[in-house]
């Protein structure tokens, strides 16, 4: 399902590094001109077919088809990903993404591992990316997969949670929507594939939940 | 056959029934006689009336007067719902034969088998085999396993009322049409209780082209109901509460008895019970005891062997009792809350008085004040012999995925040859080439034609055309996966220093904190720490617990307890004089009539209240939870249709709440055309649409079917990157494969258009019929309130998503100011 997307976003401001956190799931840092994403868990769908659970293949090529217009829209020149790009193993999936990758062959790729990439370096190479172990440090941002609350000097960006937020209302209205969790030294970014669940427990102290829909993005 | 008496066979039973001083019921000895005719069938009898000698029996005497049908292996195969029950029939029976000079082995084998008495089994069957259906499916995985059933004379099914009305049903007729498919002599044998619908269950269980019969055991159950009345109306809340202040008037009861079984509907009103009752009664400490499906196995099965040894006063439980084995010392039942039906009400009644000339004796305790009427609806039933049907499920596509997934692991199937076999039982019927065909493709290919999915091979088809599973790891996550129960994620609750306690729920665990107290199993415990699956505990002195909630096991009113209950309700005002309980709420129903109506038996009721919550919306259809969710979502998308609105949606059995943010368009005007019998159908399809009721519906059906991996208590997670959500796969299915036939089986089951169409339409005619009678109340009445406190809830909004959020905040800031 190809659709135009629609992409709202808010600017941030921390430790002099301006950030726009959009409605699409992602963090344009303009000064880099990157944008920062987690959580793509590529080969999540093919992974289920090959243990025999039909999910359609569709998920990727939608969550590609949102990269690519978000890559054209802000015009970037690099992708930070922290962590969980691959779901498991080696699969078909894989393979689309290499394809896909051919046609931008100027974008530079940094991939912090997370917890679900583990495959061999090799095959990191073969996509042509940098690879970083726990974390990669860019001026005064700090991007790792999943962050541990540790006083630190830099502003820290991970992903790992999911993390959503439930809206109430009058009437018991409950609306839970995913979010961008984020205090004065962190943040916390939601997934990016749409195939992914939603986790609302509340993992930071202090924290300001932005959550989005198709066409906004608003502090909760 | 008038010379069956002078049989050999016969004779012998007659004879070793003599000796034990026992004259067989005249329904046994029919039972005898028509299986000896090759008949297939279905008896019908209460229990205590000896209902399992009856087939059983029926098929040693065929033995004894024809050995030579008989062959080597499985003769008899008994399938029965509870796993309990096994053992003790199993005891029974083989007593039975060694007295009789039968050299028959009978065995159980169920989940509770172990796996070297599982392996011996499968080398050399014995002559009776006492499983569960799932355990025949499990049988239908392995390999070579047709050897097994190439000689079976009978299948017999236990308790079929109780499989009937649920999934398990169709696992059942599955396995049926399998066996006898390999020994096509094999006679069906169906033991149930009364219910409603007694000639479609014969018709469900035998549907084959044999000779069958229905027997019915004349003996009959007497029962004795009782209520239970407070002193005083007041004492009784509106709704919402537990009927604490009752406890002082079951005290007595169960020290007047031997046993008492203490029935309440769900395990966290069991455990609060539990408290109650020895916060009441300290002296009944070590002679009361706490049962149901969460608690500890072992210690579940010690309970019962308590009862049974008649060790305890008394035991507070759920349905988890209410089938089972025969406990003589049960002299007394005592119903907590509503029972929800009059065929568990009388189930749970003859749990008691149970040798075949005592009575059964039934307290009725109500527990909010509007279940009083519930009491002298039940009565009134009761009195007319009124029973409800048990439904059975058809076109289950998610069980048939799963069996030919079975058929593929075990020994591989054949397209015609399935599709035959299927397509004679009754749930499948109905089903198409063209349905069959989209369950092979989604079981070979994946999702829809257009796409086949490069990397599924889950079954796969040979040049010889057998479909079979050939990778050891789907197969081995399907066995584990076969079965049609559905239950929450559980985690284990165990102690520091081992020792299991019993499971509670992920959802419930995950508001638990470190330190925080919670009651399981009638313990105090002090949740310390998550690990692997289990959470560990140590026992507590806190005063203050939390009792745990499970979400399973809200059952709805049957239709014919809803009958009754708005006659009584219309003539509440006027009692007859032996009707104490109506007498008793007088005041209460006082308080209705005055504040709003008390709706009589040609009036329709509905209420709007607006509070600090927003408006609400109330209706009284007396139709059953079920019917009210699909009513409440209707009438939801009706006034939606006149102003974009989002509403929460509550229901109960007596009726349903419509709560909005926003004024709630109704008024004399229009409030015909909304409840009007007009477009029904159309207007229901639509609101299921805008409803995540089918989402709900997907739950079990994507486990059934195998799209999401249940994670078995207690093992450890080994597939954590086949975790999701069935949520989450019904997005993306409708996303993608809107045709996909587990998805119209999700809305199927939301409102079975062949089953409940008729029953909604009965129901807005009569509406239609009546005189709507809308009235504004300054605050909750005595029937708005229950629906009030009811925390399950729905959603159904046709706004645009942004601007309800928009909204939400804006009344948000103006909260704050």
């Amino acid at each position: 399902m190809i659709y135009k997307m629609h992409i709202v976003s808010k600017k941030i401001t921390r430790k002099d590094a301006v950030l726009e956190i959009t409605n699409q799931r992602v963090i344009f840092w303009e000064a880099q001109k990157s944008l920062i994403l987690s959580d793509l868990h590529i080969g999540k769908a093919a992974h289920f077919q090959k243990s025999g659970i039909p999910i359609p293949k569709n998920v990727l090529t939608t969550d590609l088809e949102r990269l690519k217009q978000l890559i054209l829209h802000f015009k970037a020149e690099n992708l930070i990903i922290v962590g969980d790009l691959f779901h498991a193993a080696y699969n078909k999936d894989l393979d689309e993404f290499k394809a896909w990758l051919i046609q931008f062959p100027y974008i530079k790729i940094r991939l912090i591992k997370g917890n679900h990439d583990r495959l061999s370096n090799a095959i990191y190479q073969q996509f042509n990316m940098e690879v970083f172990k726990t974390e990669l440090t860019i001026n005064s941002l700090k991007l790792v997969h999943d962050a541990v609350e540790k006083p630190t000097n830099s502003f820290i960006i991970s992903g790992h949670i999911h993390p959503g937020v439930f809206i109430k209302g009058r009437g018991k209205q409950r609306i839970k929507l995913p979010c961008f969790q984020v205090t004065e030294n962190q943040l916390i970014l939601p997934a990016f594939s749409l195939f992914t669940g939603l986790n609302t427990r509340q993992s930071l102290q202090k924290c300001k939940n932005f959550a989005f829909t198709n066409d906004g993005i608003f502090e909760v | 056959m008038s010379n069956f008496k002078e049989t050999p066979g016969y004779q012998i039973i007659q004879n070793w029934m003599e000796e034990k001083g026992n004259t067989p019921f005249s329904f046994q000895h029919q039972t005898w006689e028509r299986y000896a005719n090759n008949f297939s069938g279905m008896v019908v009898a209460p229990t205590g009336f000896g209902k399992t000698f009856s087939v059983f029996l029926a098929v040693v005497i065929d033995y004894l007067n024809y050995p030579e049908n008989y062959k080597k292996g499985l003769k008899l195969i008994w399938i029965s719902p509870l796993r309990s029950l096994a053992k003790d029939l199993a005891k029974a029976m083989t007593t039975a034969v060694e007295e009789i000079g039968l050299d028959w082995e009978i065995a159980v084998r169920n989940g509770d088998t172990p796996t070297n008495i599982r392996r011996k089994q499968e080398r050399s069957m014995p002559d009776i085999l006492l499983t569960t259906p799932e355990t025949l499916h499990l049988l239908f995985s392995q390999k070579r396993n047709s050897r097994w059933f190439k000689n079976v004379n009978c299948i017999a099914v236990d308790e079929w009322h109780e499989l009937l009305g649920s999934k398990r049903g169709v696992l059942t007729e599955l396995a049926i049409a399998r066996i006898r498919n390999l020994s096509t002599k094999t006679r069906i044998w169906g033991i149930t209780a009364t219910i409603g619908n007694l000639e479609e269950a014969k018709n469900v269980l035998i549907p084959y082209d044999v000779k069958t019969t229905m027997i019915r055991a004349k003996e009959k159950k007497k029962i004795d109901i009782i209520s239970l009345l407070p002193d005083q109306v007041e004492e009784l809340s509106w709704a919402g509460h537990l009927g604490k202040t009752m406890s002082s008037k079951i005290i007595p009861i169960i020290y007047e008895n031997t046993t008492t079984l203490i029935f309440t509907n769900t395990r966290n009103q069991s455990e609060l019970w539990y408290q109650i009752i020895i916060e009441e009664e300290p002296d009944l400490i070590g002679q009361i005891a706490i049962h149901h499906g969460s608690i500890d196995k072992k210690q579940r099965n010690f309970i019962e062997d308590a009862i049974s040894n008649g060790m305890l006063k008394a035991v507070v439980c759920t349905s988890s009792l209410d089938l089972g084995v025969d406990f003589k010392p049960v002299d007394c039942v005592i119903q907590i809350g509503s029972a929800k039906g009059i065929a568990r009400f009388l189930q749970r009644a003859g749990r008691s008085g149970h040798s075949p000339f005592e009575r059964s004796k039934i307290y009725a305790v109500p527990t909010h004040s509007l279940q009083l009427i519930e009491v002298a609806a039940v009565k009134e039933a009761v009195k007319q012999n009124e029973i409800e049907n048990r439904n059975p499920f058809v076109l289950t596509y998610d069980v048939l995925v799963q069996f030919l997934v079975t058929l593929a692991v075990g020994e591989g199937f054949k397209l015609e040859e399935t599709y035959q076999l299927i397509n004679k039982i009754h749930a499948f019927y109905y089903l198409t080439k063209e349905e069959f065909n989209w369950c092979i493709h989604f079981i070979t290919k994946g999702g829809n034609t257009l796409n086949a999915y490069e990397e599924f091979h889950k079954v796969v088809v040979d040049d010889d055309g057998f479909y079979r599973v050939k990778s050891r790891r789907i197969a081995m996550m399907h066995r584990m996966n076969i079965g049609v129960i559905v239950s929450e994620a559980m985690l284990m609750v165990k102690f520091f220093s081992g020792g299991y306690i019993g499971m509670i729920e992920e959802y419930f665990v995950s508001k638990l904190k470190k330190g925080d107290a919670f009651v399981l199993g009638g313990r105090v415990l002090e949740m310390k720490q998550i690990k692997d699956m289990k959470v560990l505990v140590k026992r507590s002195k806190k005063k203050k617990a939390i009792t745990p909630s499970w979400l399973g096991g809200r059952l709805p009113l049957t239709s014919y307890l809803t009958h009754f209950l708005r006659l009584k309700l219309s003539d509440a005002l006027t009692p007859n004089n032996r009707e104490k309980e109506l007498k008793f709420l007088h005041p209460l129903l006082n308080n209705q009539h005055i504040n709003s109506h008390i709706p009589k038996h040609d009036e329709f009721l509905v209420e709007m209240i607006e509070t600090k919550e927003g408006f609400h919306l109330f209706a009284y259809p007396f139709e059953g939870r079920l019917v009210h969710e699909i009513m409440a979502s209707l009438i939801a998308y009706r006034i939606s249709q006149i102003a974009k609105r989002t509403f929460t949606i509550a229901m109960n059995d007596y009726g349903f709440e419509l709560l909005s943010d926003q004024e709630i368009p109704l008024n004399e005007e229009n409030i015909n055309p909304i409840f009007s019998k007009e477009n029904l159908i159309q207007d229901v399809t639509a609101s299921i649409n805008a409803s995540e009721m089918a989402s709900r519906k997907f739950r079990d059906i994507a486990v059934v079917a195998g799209l999401v991996i249940q994670t078995q208590p207690g093992n450890k997670k080994t597939s954590k990157s086949l975790q999701s959500s069935s949520g989450l796969i019904f997005r993306v299915l409708e996303d993608y494969e809107p045709d996909n036939l587990l998805l119209k089986q999700a809305y199927n089951e939301v409102f079975d258009y062949e089953l409940e169409k008729v029953r909604l339409q009965a129901a807005f005619k009569r509406i239609s019929e009546s005189k709507i009678i809308l009235k504004n109340a300054q605050n909750f009445t005595p029937l708005s309130f229950p629906l009030k406190v009811d925390s399950l809830r729905g959603t159904m909004s046709n706004e645009d998503l942004s601007k309800r959020i928009e909204r939400i905040q804006k009344q948000a800031l103006k909260d704050l100011k």
